[in-house]
């Protein structure tokens, strides 16, 4: 009897592994198979999207994260637009603009025959409702509207007056000079959404996103997919070249890639560094990078015991080896961070020192500040893969045991992604892993963005306050000779460094995946990108 | 009356000395020759070595990270192998061993525990009593376990503790049903009645006469629950909601190296093996176990 069991259990054992080579060789077949479709099937105009995340919201304004830009930059245009790959200004849906000698007044010519999806013009009064609309938000509800210095009625706020002089030219009276403005309205969160949309569907708005852009908005599952259909009115002739946009949000950077050598989806984004050997095996697929500008730090919120003390973040500063960080999770292509913006952008401090990393120091920075014994804390890692860190739960685990030489014992917790960012902007996390892809490649979206007082409640998570750099910064704003912003943002980088509310990690150069058919896919730095020029081979 | 007095004192006095084998004696003898559960056994008694001088046979520490040796084969250096942070394999499962059984055996005392009260109380007691307890048993085990277990912990915050406790609370209904149905025929049983008719006090009923008679299922069904609760652990790790890193439960390794399945499958294999094993060994042990406890089973 009992011989028999055995038996069974050694033939069922057999069965299932032959069951899994089975499965093995089908799947190979299966994918096989599909190239062969792809190729005698008539070209493929739909475009299936594979990223960690989904959108939290699809109204650009209403928030700073960048799944969300990823599908509004193919909905909504802004008055100018970057270059293909970089950040130049470049005119959007104002074709030409004069800017007073002052500085203070923009006048831009508004392109003419341009339509909403929903049929209403896109005209002068358009943009002042846009800018009204925004102005009269806050820090909740618009957080980018924080790179035009606050909100109405505010100190900071620099937009005095937007007005229609005639149905297609607008004038921006500004209260002082901005030098990244013509930048700032480049950026995604500023596309110009369609007014009787807003009206009609106020709330709702962020589900119903109605703008100018190549794709139309169709349906959104939450957490599952977005589909966008082409713009059939589009006003650029000829364009966009799919017919169809698919966004699927599969969290597990492996998963998402075993989708896509299947044929699931065509392009991913958050291609795990180790991953890339793997892809360029494949002659069914390519490798896209995307070129650099971005930030990956681990946030110290100053408002928090033990972080208030500067020396204690000076010495986490020293607690972590950055080096062997990008050996192991970024396959050696990413740079370590010294300041809080990558070296590519203008203004960068070179001469600042990074924190060495030092144990010894670290112990005996908080042996001055009276942690001799340690403490405890909890440490924030992000649940979904994001450019410039795609495994941010494993570096955290490598962070959690260079703090344990020190003595401080990190437990690391984590939080679904829209929850997660609101947490941090309440400075409800004590360490928390975070980053930053910039916007439009000026150093004040870096440095005033996510470290002036003036950003609390929104980008600024480590709740940084320093009134000696919220000076340089706001004068940074307003001086227009190129030469002394500079100086002044390498003093601002110096105070930064000094007091330390971040640990900065890494500047990464994140990768895409694609099947070898997808063309003309150019990766914007800023991290999101229009997909009017994609088509497929 | 004196009649019958009488009448005892005419049956004749059994030999007890020269038959009667003490129980336990019998059990083993009839466990010793089913050779499966001697191996199961075997397995069992090994993790058990293997965790209480983990500390002295493991190579490395289960926490150590050498990222410049990530993900390296099995070789001399490295047993079983480095994971994803250059961490030794080996000792990590050794380590893992320890969480493993200490989740696994204080988990099902728990419910034993909690099992054997409550299902005696509604055993002995019968009538409203027996009616809350029993449908509570109903309610928690109308639960996909798993799913009690993810709700619980979910509730209590994720740790290896609040994973022992939820799988304890899961484990509870299966115990208390057990002894409750024992009760309930060991009530009826002549020598309770005895007992009862001297005028016993309850708690010296329930403790010296139907529990020590209800307590053989109990053994064998906690050996396997140990199996299950081992799994449970490492399905609850697994999914982030056990412990918590960097403790080197064994299914939290499955969950960190999953992603790594094709590149570093070592990383997999010998955690999973290691559950696979100790699952074995105890449900060979339980099966033993029940067959050498089992009066029908005896020959």
């Amino acid at each position: 009897m009992r011989k028999k069991t055995f038996k069974l259990l050694l033939i069922s054992l057999l069965a299932i592994s032959m069951f899994l080579v089975g499965c093995n060789s089908k799947t190979n077949e299966k994918a096989g198979s599909n190239d062969n479709n792809n190729e005698s099937s008539p070209i493929k105009d739909t475009l299936v999207y594979g990223r960690g995340g989904d959108s939290t919201s699809l109204d650009p304004i209403s928030t700073t994260e960048g799944e969300t830009f990823k599908v509004t930059e193919n909905i909504f245009e802004t008055l100018l637009e970057y270059g293909d790959q970089d950040t130049t200004v470049n005119p959007g849906l104002a074709e030409k603009w004069t800017v007073s000698d002052d500085g203070l007044n923009y006048t831009f010519n508004l392109r003419q025959g341009v339509k909403f999806h929903d049929g209403t013009d896109f005209n002068a009064d358009a943009v002042v409702f846009n800018f009204d609309r925004w102005m009269n938000g806050n820090a909740d509800s618009f957080p980018y509207y924080s790179m035009f210095g606050g909100y109405k009625g505010e100190e900071g706020h620099v937009i005095k007056e937007v007005k229609a002089a005639d149905e297609y030219t607008v004038q921006f009276v500004l209260s002082r000079p901005q030098a990244p403005f013509l930048k700032n309205l480049a950026m995604s969160p500023f596309g110009i959404a369609s007014p009787t949309a807003v009206e009609k569907y106020g709330d709702k708005f962020r589900e119903n996103p109605v703008g100018t852009g190549p794709f139309k908005f169709v349906s959104w599952k939450q957490n599952d997919t977005i589909t966008l259909e082409k713009n059939p009115d589009y006003w650029q002739k000829g364009l966009p070249k799919l017919n169809k946009v698919i966004y699927r949000v599969i969290p597990e950077n492996t998963a998402r890639l075993n989708s896509l050598t299947i044929g699931e989806i065509d392009i991913m984004d958050g291609l795990n560094n180790s991953d890339e050997a793997t892809v360029l095996g494949n002659d069914n697929l390519q490798i896209i990078e995307r070129p650099s500008m971005n930030v990956g730090y681990i946030g110290l919120t100053t408002t928090r015991k033990p972080f208030d003390n500067k020396l204690v973040r000076q010495a986490i500063n020293h607690a972590i080896d950055k080096k062997s960080i990008i050996d192991a999770f970024y396959g050696g292509k990413a740079d370590p961070a010294v300041n809080p913006m990558p070296s590519s952008i203008e203004g960068y401090n070179d001469a600042i020192e990074p924190y060495p990393y030092d144990l010894e120091k670290a112990k005996a920075l908080l042996k001055e500040a009276g942690f001799e014994k340690g403490f405890e804390i909890d440490l924030w890692a992000m649940p979904v893969a994001r450019p410039y860190m795609p495994e941010a739960q494993k570096v955290a685990e490598v962070i959690q045991e260079s703090l344990s030489k020190i003595g401080v014992k990190a437990n690391i917790q984590t939080v679904e992604w829209a929850t997660y960012l609101d947490k941090a902007a309440k400075g409800e996390f004590d360490m928390f892993m975070l980053g930053w892809t910039g916007d439009n490649g000026d150093p004040d979206n870096f440095l005033y963005t996510l470290l002036d007082k003036d950003s609390i409640g929104s980008n600024n998570y480590s709740h940084y306050s320093n009134d000696e750099l919220h000076d340089v910064l706001i004068q940074a704003q307003t001086e227009t000779e190129q030469a002394k912003r500079n100086d002044l943002y390498k003093k601002a980088q110096e105070i930064i460094h000094d007091d330390a509310p971040w640990v900065p990690l890494v500047h990464s150069t994140p990768l895409l995946a694609a099947a070898k058919d997808v063309v003309n896919y150019l990766p914007h730095p800023t991290g999101s990108e229009a997909l009017t020029k994609v088509e497929f081979k | 009356m004196a009649e019958l007095a009488k009448n005892t004192e005419n049956i004749p006095l059994i030999s007890t000395e020269e038959k009667l084998i003490p129980p336990w004696k019998e059990a083993w003898f009839s466990f010793s020759k089913n050779r499966l559960a001697i191996v199961g056994l075997g397995i069992v008694i090994f993790f058990i070595i293997l965790a209480i001088i983990a500390p002295y046979i493991a190579p490395y520490s289960f926490k150590d990270q050498v990222l410049a040796e990530r993900m390296q084969a099995p070789s001399s250096k490295h047993w079983f192998g480095t994971d994803d942070f250059g961490r030794d394999i080996f000792s990590r499962v050794i380590y893992g061993a320890r969480i493993s059984l200490w989740v696994g055996f204080f988990s099902v005392l728990g419910s034993v525990v909690f099992g054997t009260i409550l299902g005696i109380v509604a055993g002995y007691y019968g009538s409203w009593v027996d009616a809350i307890i029993s449908r509570i048993f109903d309610i928690l085990l109308a639960f996909p376990s798993i799913l009690l277990a993810i709700s619980i912990v979910a509730i209590l915050g994720p740790s290896l503790q609040n994973a022992l406790i939820a799988i304890a609370i899961i484990n509870v209904p299966n115990f208390g049903r057990l002894v409750r149905s024992k009760v309930l025929s060991i009530k009826q049983e002549e020598y309770i009645m005895a007992a009862r008719a001297v005028g016993m006090k309850d708690a010296r009923i329930l403790f010296r006469h139907i529990l020590p008679n209800s307590i053989s299922p109990v053994i064998v069904q906690a050996t396997l629950a140990i199996a299950t609760a081992i799994i449970e652990a490492a399905a609850l790790g697994f999914l982030g909601m056990g412990a918590q890193a960097p403790t080197p439960e064994w299914g939290k390794m499955l969950a960190d190296s999953r992603n790594y399945i094709t590149q570093a499958p070592w990383t997999l294999i010998f955690p999973g093996l290691a559950i696979m094993l100790t699952v074995l060994g105890f449900n060979l042990m339980g099966d033993g176990l029940r067959d050498a406890l089992d009066p029908k089973m005896k020959q």
